[in-house]
């Protein structure tokens, strides 16, 4: 990532201000004026995409905040303690960066589908009496063909990160966002948050894309095939009329620091800002689980002691009772 | 008034006022960026005071934290359907009338013999329901089981792909009529005899007029099931070989899809027999078209049923006493 930052100049009340490079929008730590860059697309120093479309926020920070503290208090077992003396309120609400994606997939198939049919047959077994007889019974077995063919649809609504800390997977894990509710872009929606620019461009974007894209259509095959069983052995995709625009989501992301075996570690805690969907990767302290599997096979081991020299003094005792 | 501003540069399906985005196929509709030329720095001033304004997620739009004025943010664009073009009615009150009385008299046998003297007119109310009228084309690929070509199994895999064309297929709409009612009555009507006018008042009666109780969002995915079913149908009839078919799965491209919001005239028709409201609905455009309830006579259905019973009856100890 690039180290260059950016100095602007307060509208409201004239300090200058530092950000990142990327980041293009902030708020003035000395009057609380929100301020929004508009830079010249490509020029030097500028930014190299300019947002087509926007998605605002419309979980409160409240809301965050709370979520962030339930799920703190969820995995607190297990978390090292760093970690639960964190200050949730530090919990910050950024517009980042994705590329929505849409085209035209056809693909070719070839696969094998199972039909199944029934057939009596005879066999040979013994009696109750030891007699060697002759039976039938009715049978399921499946018959394969082959078949080829083509599958046409529209890959839309696929969204792949455009920024360099946020990876794809973890983007995942808050998906969806309701792109019914998308909005063109315009400053008013950035105004007083903090937001950063695409730093991964619309060539990676794309090949990212495409290779969800391609997932995509692989489900879509399997459910697509008729007969009782079927696997498709081979499919090749063409993607056409294809189109990516770059769009600003609104997450609320926490972060807190925590030592670990000597170096630092990151927690990182994102939650949709639309939805409210939270994911974070559960920090575990190996010591802490350590002693909890210890702790848990003593009571076990505890329990069945308890038991045996119960039975053994015989004060349980099983089927005594006939005697 | 027509809210349809230009087609698809991708799918050619119409684009309707305010849509960001294809609702087809996905693809982004043109927009009238404004891109800076010069580094700005700006502000979002409140309206109202005049102090600097950050975007609220509660509101969902900026919001002035001194005033408490909301700044009207571009809107987001789900507006309920609007109806565009109206049928007129050709039926009149009077026709309306006598073919209600002429179809409960030929209601056949197992209707009571009085049911066109007995029954009593209680109300008559011209009405237009609602619904989507629309075209389009689609490429569609398709997989299949059917009869044809199979082996040992009843069934054999098929797959295949056709261009499909779909003329005014109609959506109902409508709460107040069923959805069987709606299958009646769609024939009768003349499409071509629609006028952006809509009718309010027939033969001194006040036209009751339904609104679409939808938005346009819930309208799209309304009318994309309705052209699902409709292209799998027609595969299913046409294109797929042998006399019986299974685990049709299609896919459509579709493109070119045109949809018309319009009403439709009918007689809401309501007459007592025997204490007892009955419902019929006639077409306003073809007084033929007649669907509804009437009575059945029980007397006669049982008198014909015992018959039977006695006749087979008859026929079993003939053979019995035959053997």
């Amino acid at each position: 990532m690039t180290t260059t930052t950016l100095e602007i100049r307060c509208k409201d009340c004239g300090a200058t201000l530092t950000l990142p490079k990327e980041r293009f929008a902030a708020i003035c730590p000395y009057c609380a004026s929100p301020s929004v860059v508009d830079r010249p697309v490509d020029a030097s120093g500028g930014r190299s995409e300019r947002p087509d479309f926007i998605l605002g926020f419309h979980v409160p920070k409240q809301v965050a905040v709370e979520r962030v503290r339930a799920w703190l208090q969820r995995s607190r077992l297990f978390a090292p303690s760093a970690i639960r003396q964190a200050e949730v309120t530090d919990t910050q609400g950024i517009y980042l960066p994705a590329w929505i994606y849409s085209a035209v997939a056809r693909t070719g198939y070839q696969a094998t589908i199972g039909e199944n049919y029934t057939e009596v047959e005879t066999y040979t077994t013994t009696d109750a009496k030891g007699r060697t007889v002759t039976r039938t019974r009715t049978v399921t077995r499946t018959e394969h063909r082959h078949l080829s063919g083509e599958h046409a649809m529209y890959i839309s609504d696929l969204v792949v990160t455009a920024s360099r800390g946020l990876p794809n997977d973890e983007l995942e894990t808050i998906e969806p966002f309701d792109l019914g509710a998308l909005r063109r872009y315009t400053t008013d929606v950035v105004s007083g948050w903090a937001a950063e620019e695409a730093t991964l461009d619309r060539e990676t974007g794309h090949s990212t894309a495409r290779d969800e894209a391609m997932n995509v259509v692989g489900r879509r095959l399997a459910r697509f095939m008729p007969g009782d069983s079927a696997h498709v052995d081979h499919f090749e995709t063409a993607f056409s009329d294809e189109n990516i625009d770059l769009v600003m989501l609104p997450i609320w992301v926490f972060a807190a620091r925590y030592p670990h075996g000597g170096e630092q570690r990151t927690l990182r805690i994102l939650i949709n800002g639309q939805t409210g969907e939270i994911q974070g990767d559960l920090p575990r302290s190996i010591p802490k689980i350590i002693a909890g599997v210890v702790l848990g096979l003593l009571i076990i081991a505890i329990v069945v002691f308890a038991g045996m020299g119960l039975f053994g003094l015989g004060l349980i005792s099983f089927g005594g009772g006939l005697a | 008034m027509s809210i349809e501003v230009g087609t698809c540069a991708r799918c050619s399906c119409e684009i309707e006022q305010g849509d960001l985005r294809c609702a087809i196929c996905g693809l982004a509709t043109p927009a009238t960026t404004v891109t800076a030329d010069t580094l700005r720095v700006s502000v979002l001033r409140c309206q109202g005071c005049g102090a600097a304004v950050s975007y609220d997620a509660a509101h969902r739009a900026p919001a002035c934290a001194f005033c408490g004025s909301v700044m009207e943010n571009e809107e987001l664009v789900d507006p309920p359907e609007q109806c565009e073009l109206h049928l007129p009615f050709t039926v009149t009150r009077k026709q309306a009338s006598a073919a209600l009385k002429q179809w409960l008299g030929s209601r056949g046998f197992f209707r009571p013999s009085d049911l066109a003297h007995g029954a009593r007119l209680e109300k008559l109310q011209p009405i237009s329901w609602v619904g989507w009228v629309f075209a389009a084309r689609g490429l569609a690929t398709w997989a299949a089981d059917s009869n044809q070509g199979s082996h040992r199994s009843a069934w054999a895999p098929h797959s295949g792909e056709a261009n499909l064309e779909f003329r005014s297929l109609l959506v109902s709409a409508s709460r107040g009529l069923k959805g069987e009612e709606v299958d009646e009555l769609a024939p009768s009507y003349a499409l071509s005899s629609a006028d952006s006018k809509p009718i309010e008042e027939l033969d001194g009666l006040a036209v009751s007029i339904e609104s679409f109780d939808v938005q346009r969002s819930a309208a799209r995915r309304r009318i994309s099931s309705a052209l699902e079913a409709a292209a799998r149908n027609e595969i299913a009839d046409h294109y797929v070989p042998g006399s019986r078919v299974r685990n049709v799965h299609v896919s459509v491209l579709l493109s070119h899809l045109d949809t018309e919001r319009m009403s439709f005239p009918a007689w809401v028709l309501a007459y007592r027999y025997k204490q007892k409201l009955y419902r019929v609905v006639i077409s306003g455009q073809d007084a033929n078209t007649i669907t509804g309830a009437a009575p059945l006579a029980w007397s006669r259905i049982i008198g014909v049923a015992v018959l039977v019973a006695v006749v087979l009856l008859a026929i079993i100890l003939a053979i019995v006493a035959n053997a």
